[in-house]
C-alpha cells in the first residue's frame, strides 16, 4: 500500500498549512518531532529568564504545538518529559514544596533534557531563556504570586476550590480539575522579536527538529523512501481524535503470530524512516480533522494530495451543492431533473477547475477491531478526472426527488424558527441510506458496515448490495410501521436506490404514462385510491389514514386481492366527491386497461418498482394546478 | 534459456501482504502479486532443488477490487485477538515465468536435465500443480490452468501506465545467492496496460539485509545417494 508515501507527498504539499490555525480551537498539521496538548496556563518571562507574568489559557485556545520525543509523545503513566513545555511535575523545581497530592517531582528528567539542547549547535535564545528561568527554581511560587494558582492555608496548592456563597471561582478551576496537572506554555518577550509565543515560532520549531533528527543514530532501510534514515521507533498515536491511542504500524506486536518464523523481531520485518512516519502520520491527522467523517472508530477521509477542496464522498446532493452552508432564505429549490443536473455539472466542473494541477485523489477509510491498532479497511487512489466523473455518476444516477431536507425559517407571529422542508433532486447521503435500511435505532456497528460497502459503490462504481436495496424497500412498503417524516424519507430513499440498482430500466423521476410493467402500474394505483379517498376526507374535513396507507404494506404481497378491497372501500368516497371524481376514477380504468394479460390478476407480490409507479403518480397529483389546495394539505 | 512456461492463476481472494501492515496484525494486500508470491505459485505447481525459477512477467486480467474482512488469529497466550485484513478479490493473473539452474547447488549438477523439467513442469502445469495454489497467503486458495500469455481481455489493457511506490520484490534466501545472508528486495513496479514486467533478482537496487541464515540443504539426494545401499546385501528377484 503506498497510502504511506501518499501521506507523505500530501505534508510536503502542503508545507505552508504548518501551524495554520483556521480557528484556534482546529487541529492544526503539526511540524514532525511535535505533538499538541491543551495548556492551562501561560508564563511570560523575558529574555534572561525573569518572570513577568502569567495567565490562565482559555479553553478554546488551549490547543498548543509542543515539541516532544518518541517517547514523551507515547507516555502514558512513566516518565518522559516533553523538552521544552510541559506539565508542573516536569518544569517545577519547587513541585515537591506546593504540591497538594503525593507525585514525585520529575523535574531532574526534564532539566537535563533541556540543558542538552541549550549546550548542543542547534540552541534557540527562547530555549536558554526558559532555562534559566526554570532553574531558579520559583516557579510556583511566582504563579502562585501571581495569582494563576492558589495555595492553601498550608502553603500548598489547594487540590480544588470549595464552593463557597459569595467568592467568585478562580478561572484555573475552570480550565482543569487538580491544580497539579496543569499544563505549562511559555511565552519569551525579547525586543526586537516579533513571535514571542514559544508554540508559533518556527525557528524554534527547526531548532528542535533539528536537534533531535541529530541526536537519532539508528539507520535502517526506510521501506517507504528506500533510502537510508533513522528509523521509527515509535509511530505516532492521536490519528482519529485527541484520544485515539491506536496506531497505524504497531511495532511492538510480540504476543500475536505476525511476523515470526523468518524474521526474529519486527524491525527485521519492517523498518520505517522516522521522518516519513511523522509526515504521514501527521498528515493523516491533519486530515481526518479538517475533512473527515468519524464516528467512534470508524473514519472515511478523501483528499487531493495536493490539498485542494474536493467532494466530499460521504455527501448527499444537498450539501454537495453547498446548501447546507448557505444561510437559509438563499437555498434555491431544486425540483426538476434537469436543474439538477445542470447545477451538479456545474458545481463538478468548478472543482475540477481548481483541481487542475492535483496529482491525484485518494479515498481511505480506517477502522478499528481492538482498541489499540487501526486498520486500513479501504484505500483507493484515482485521478481528478476519474474520482470527479465517478461521482458526478453516482450523483446523477440515484437522484430522486426528496423532502427529507429543511431549512429554518423565522415565523414573525410565533417569535420562534419553524422548519419548512426545501425538496431537493439529488442522491441520499450513504449514512441516510444506512438509516433508511435498518432504521434511525440502528446499532452504530451495523450503521459503520452498511457504510463501507456502500463506499465502493461510490467511488468504484460498483452495484448496490441487494441486500440494502430490499431492506430500505421492504420498510418503505411498511407504512402503518413508520411516523409520517419517516416514512416519506424512507419512500423516497427506496426509489432512488431501486432506480440506481435497475440502472438499465432507465426510470424517470417524472410519470411515464407508458411504462407497462406490473408493478409500476399496481404502484400508480394505490397511488390514484390513496388521493380519491384524501380528497374526500379533506372535503369532509376529516383526519383519519386512508385505506390505502394501512392496507400498504399488504397490497405490496397480494396486491390483486388487496385491490378489491381497496376498491370497493372507495365507492362511498366517490359517491361524496360525486362528478368532480369523474378524472381519477377514469384514470383507473386507464391504468387497469395497460396491464398484460395476466399480471393483473396474479396475486404475486410486488418488488420496489412499485414505489417508483407510486412516488411518481402522487407527484403528478401534487404538480396539477387545480389540486392546489390538496398540495397544502398533504405538506 | 528458451524454456518459458506460462500459467493462469485465478482464485476468490488473494492476500499480497504490505509488510508496513504486516507486523501490526491488521493484514493489507498490495495491489500487485509480489514476484516472491509467484515465485511460490510456481515452486507450489513443481519445484526441484535444481532450479530456481524466474518470473518474466505477470498480467492482471480482472479489475482491481478489494475487500475487508474480520479474522479471529490466534494469539501466543491462547485465545484470540480480532483483526481485520483488507483482500483483494477475484482475481486472475497471467504469468510467464521460465527457469535457471541453482548454481549454488553442485550436488544437483547431474540433474541439470532442461528438457526433463520443462517438461515435468508443462505437465504439472495442463494437471493444476503439484501442491495446492495459495495466492499469497494460505488460507487464499487458487487454481491454475495452462493459457498463452495475452490472449484474452484483461481489464487493463487499454488503461496505460500505472506507476506504484516502493513494493516488495522478494527474498533472497541463503541458498539462491551463495551467502550465508538472509535479504529482501524492493522495487517499484510499473503496469503499463496490465502487464507487470518484473526486474531480476540480482538488479534489485534496494535491498535490506534481515540477518545472518545459513542454508540447510538435505543431506542426500535421494536415490542417487552412494550411501543408500550401505549394508544391504545383493537382491534375489523373486519370481
Amino acid at each position: 500500500m503506498s497510502w504511506l508515501q501518499k501521506l507523505n507527498d500530501t505534508y510536503e504539499n502542503c508545507q505552508s498549512y504548518v501551524g495554520m490555525l483556521a480557528q484556534p480551537d482546529d487541529i492544526p498539521l503539526v511540524p514532525i518531532c511535535h505533538t499538541t496538548q491543551k495548556a492551562h496556563v501561560e508564563i511570560v518571562i523575558d529574555a534572561g529568564g525573569n518572570f513577568k507574568r502569567a495567565s490562565v489559557v482559555p479553553k478554546n485556545e488551549s490547543r498548543t504545538i509542543i515539541p516532544c520525543t518518541e517517547d514523551s509523545a507515547g507516555r502514558t503513566s512513566g516518565e518522559a518529559p516533553h523538552p521544552l513545555c510541559d506539565k508542573l511535575q516536569y518544569v517545577a523545581k519547587d513541585f515537591s514544596r506546593y504540591a497538594s497530592s503525593m507525585k514525585q517531582s520529575y523535574f531532574e528528567s526534564y532539566a537535563r533534557e533541556l540543558s542538552k539542547w541549550c549546550r548542543s549547535s542547534t540552541s534557540h535564545p527562547k530555549v536558554v531563556a526558559v532555562e534559566k528561568y526554570v532553574t531558579k527554581g520559583r516557579l510556583i511560587g511566582d504563579l502562585i504570586g501571581a495569582k494563576v494558582l492558589i495555595a492553601g492555608v498550608n502553603r500548598k496548592l489547594l487540590p480544588s476550590f470549595p464552593k463557597k456563597g459569595g467568592s467568585e471561582v478562580p478561572p484555573i478551576f475552570s480550565v482543569v480539575q487538580i491544580q497539579d496537572d496543569v499544563f505549562i506554555r511559555w511565552i519569551v518577550e525579547t525586543s526586537g522579536d516579533v513571535e514571542s509565543k514559544v508554540w508559533t515560532d518556527r525557528t524554534l520549531w527547526q531548532s528542535w527538529i533539528q536537534y533531535y533528527v541529530d541526536t537519532k543514530s539508528n539507520k535502517a532501510l526506510c521501506q517507504v523512501s528506500g533510502t537510508m534514515e533513522s528509523a521509527a521507533d515509535q509511530h505516532p498515536a492521536k490519528i482519529r481524535n485527541d484520544a485515539d491511542k491506536a496506531k497505524l504500524i504497531s511495532s511492538n506486536d510480540s504476543s500475536g503470530f505476525t511476523f515470526r518464523g523468518r524474521f526474529l523481531n519486527s524491525d527485521q520485518a519492517c523498518t520505517v524512516g522516522f521522518e516519513v512516519s511523522q509526515r504521514a502520520h501527521y498528515a493523516l491527522r491533519w486530515l481526518i480533522g479538517r475533512q473527515g467523517y468519524v464516528r467512534g472508530d470508524y473514519a472515511v477521509v478523501s483528499w487531493a494530495v495536493t490539498g485542494g477542496s474536493i467532494p466530499d464522498v460521504i455527501d448527499d446532493s444537498f450539501a454537495l451543492l453547498g446548501y447546507d452552508v448557505l444561510p437559509d432564505e438563499q437555498i434555491p429549490a431544486v425540483s426538476t431533473a434537469q436543474e439538477f443536473a445542470r447545477r451538479l455539472n456545474q458545481r463538478i466542473k468548478g472543482y475540477g477547475k481548481e483541481l487542475k494541477n492535483a496529482k491525484g485523489i485518494v479515498v481511505m477509510s480506517l477502522g478499528s477491531a481492538t482498541p489499540g491498532r487501526m486498520a486500513v479497511l479501504y484505500y483507493r487512489e484515482l485521478e481528478n478526472s476519474d474520482f470527479l466523473r465517478r461521482i458526478e455518476h453516482w450523483h446523477q444516477s440515484t437522484a430522486w426527488l426528496h423532502r427529507y431536507r429543511y431549512k429554518n425559517v423565522g415565523d414573525e407571529s410565533k417569535l420562534a424558527k419553524r422548519r419548512l422542508i426545501v425538496p431537493f433532486v439529488g442522491a441520499p447521503a450513504p449514512v441516510d441510506i444506512a438509516l433508511a435500511a435498518y432504521g434511525t435505532h440502528v446499532d452504530e456497528k451495523l450503521k459503520r458496515v452498511a457504510l463501507e460497502r456502500l463506499l465502493p459503490c461510490i467511488v468504484d462504481g460498483y452495484s448496490l448490495p441487494r441486500d440494502l436495496v430490499e431492506s430500505v424497500v421492504r420498510r418503505a412498503s411498511n407504512r402503518a410501521g413508520l411516523e409520517a417524516w419517516e416514512w416519506e424519507k424512507t419512500l423516497s430513499i427506496a426509489c432512488s436506490l431501486y432506480k440506481k440498482l435497475n440502472e438499465k430500466e432507465s426510470y424517470e423521476m417524472s410519470l411515464e404514462p407508458d411504462r407497462r410493467s406490473r408493478d409500476y402500474l399496481y404502484g400508480r394505483l394505490l397511488a390514484i385510491a390513496d388521493s380519491i379517498e384524501q380528497w374526500a376526507l379533506k372535503e369532509g374535513r376529516e383526519n383519519r389514514q386512508t385505506n390505502a396507507a394501512r392496507l400498504m404494506q399488504r397490497f405490496a404481497e397480494h396486491p390483486f386481492s388487496t385491490w378489491r378491497t381497496l376498491e370497493l372501500a372507495l365507492l362511498p368516497y366517490k359517491a361524496r366527491l360525486g362528478p368532480k371524481a369523474v378524472n381519477r376514477t377514469k384514470m383507473i380504468s386507464e391504468v387497469v386497461a395497460m396491464f398484460e394479460r395476466d399480471d393483473f390478476v396474479s396475486d404475486r407480490r410486488l418488488n420496489g418498482e412499485f414505489l417508483l409507479g407510486y412516488h411518481c403518480q402522487r407527484e403528478a397529483f401534487w404538480k396539477k394546478p387545480e389540486e392546489s389546495s390538496l398540495e397544502q394539505a398533504n405538506d | 534459456m528458451d524454456n518459458i512456461v506460462e500459467l493462469a492463476v485465478s482464485g476468490k481472494s488473494a492476500l499480497f501482504t504490505d509488510p508496513l501492515t504486516k507486523i501490526g496484525g491488521e493484514k493489507c494486500s498490495y495491489q500487485i502479486p509480489t514476484y516472491e508470491a509467484l515465485k511460490g505459485i510456481l515452486g507450489s505447481v513443481y519445484w526441484k532443488p535444481t532450479f530456481v525459477w524466474v518470473i518474466d512477467k505477470v498480467r492482471i486480467m480482472n479489475a482491481i477490487r478489494t475487500q475487508t474482512k474480520g479474522a479471529k488469529p490466534l494469539e501466543y497466550g491462547g485465545g484470540n485477538s480480532l483483526a481485520m485484513y483488507t483482500y483483494l478479490a477475484d482475481v486472475h493473473y497471467q504469468v510467464q515465468a521460465h527457469f535457471e539452474w541453482n548454481l549454488n547447488r553442485e550436488d544437483m549438477a547431474q540433474d541439470r536435465n532442461e528438457n526433463k523439467h520443462f517438461f515435468i513442469a508443462r505437465r504439472m502445469i495442463e494437471r493444476g500443480g503439484r501442491r495446492d495454489i495459495f495466492l499469497g497467503t494460505r488460507e487464499c486458495q487458487g487454481y491454475v490452468v495452462p493459457c498463452r500469455f495475452g490472449e484474452g481481455e484483461g481489464f487493463y489493457d487499454t488503461y496505460g501506465e500505472l506507476s506504484y511506490d516502493l513494493t516488495f520484490h522478494g527474498f533472497d534466501y541463503p541458498d539462491e545467492i551463495g551467502r550465508s545472508e538472509f535479504h529482501s528486495r524492493f522495487w517499484r513496479p510499473k503496469m503499463q496496460n496490465g502487464v507487470i514486467e518484473f526486474v531480476r533478482p540480482e538488479s534489485c537496487t534496494v535491498r535490506k539485509p534481515i540477518r545472518a541464515m545459513r542454508a540447510k540443504p538435505p543431506r542426500t539426494s535421494g536415490s542417487e545417494d552412494p550411501t543408500l545401499w550401505e549394508g544391504i546385501e545383493a537382491m534375489e528377484v523373486l519370481p
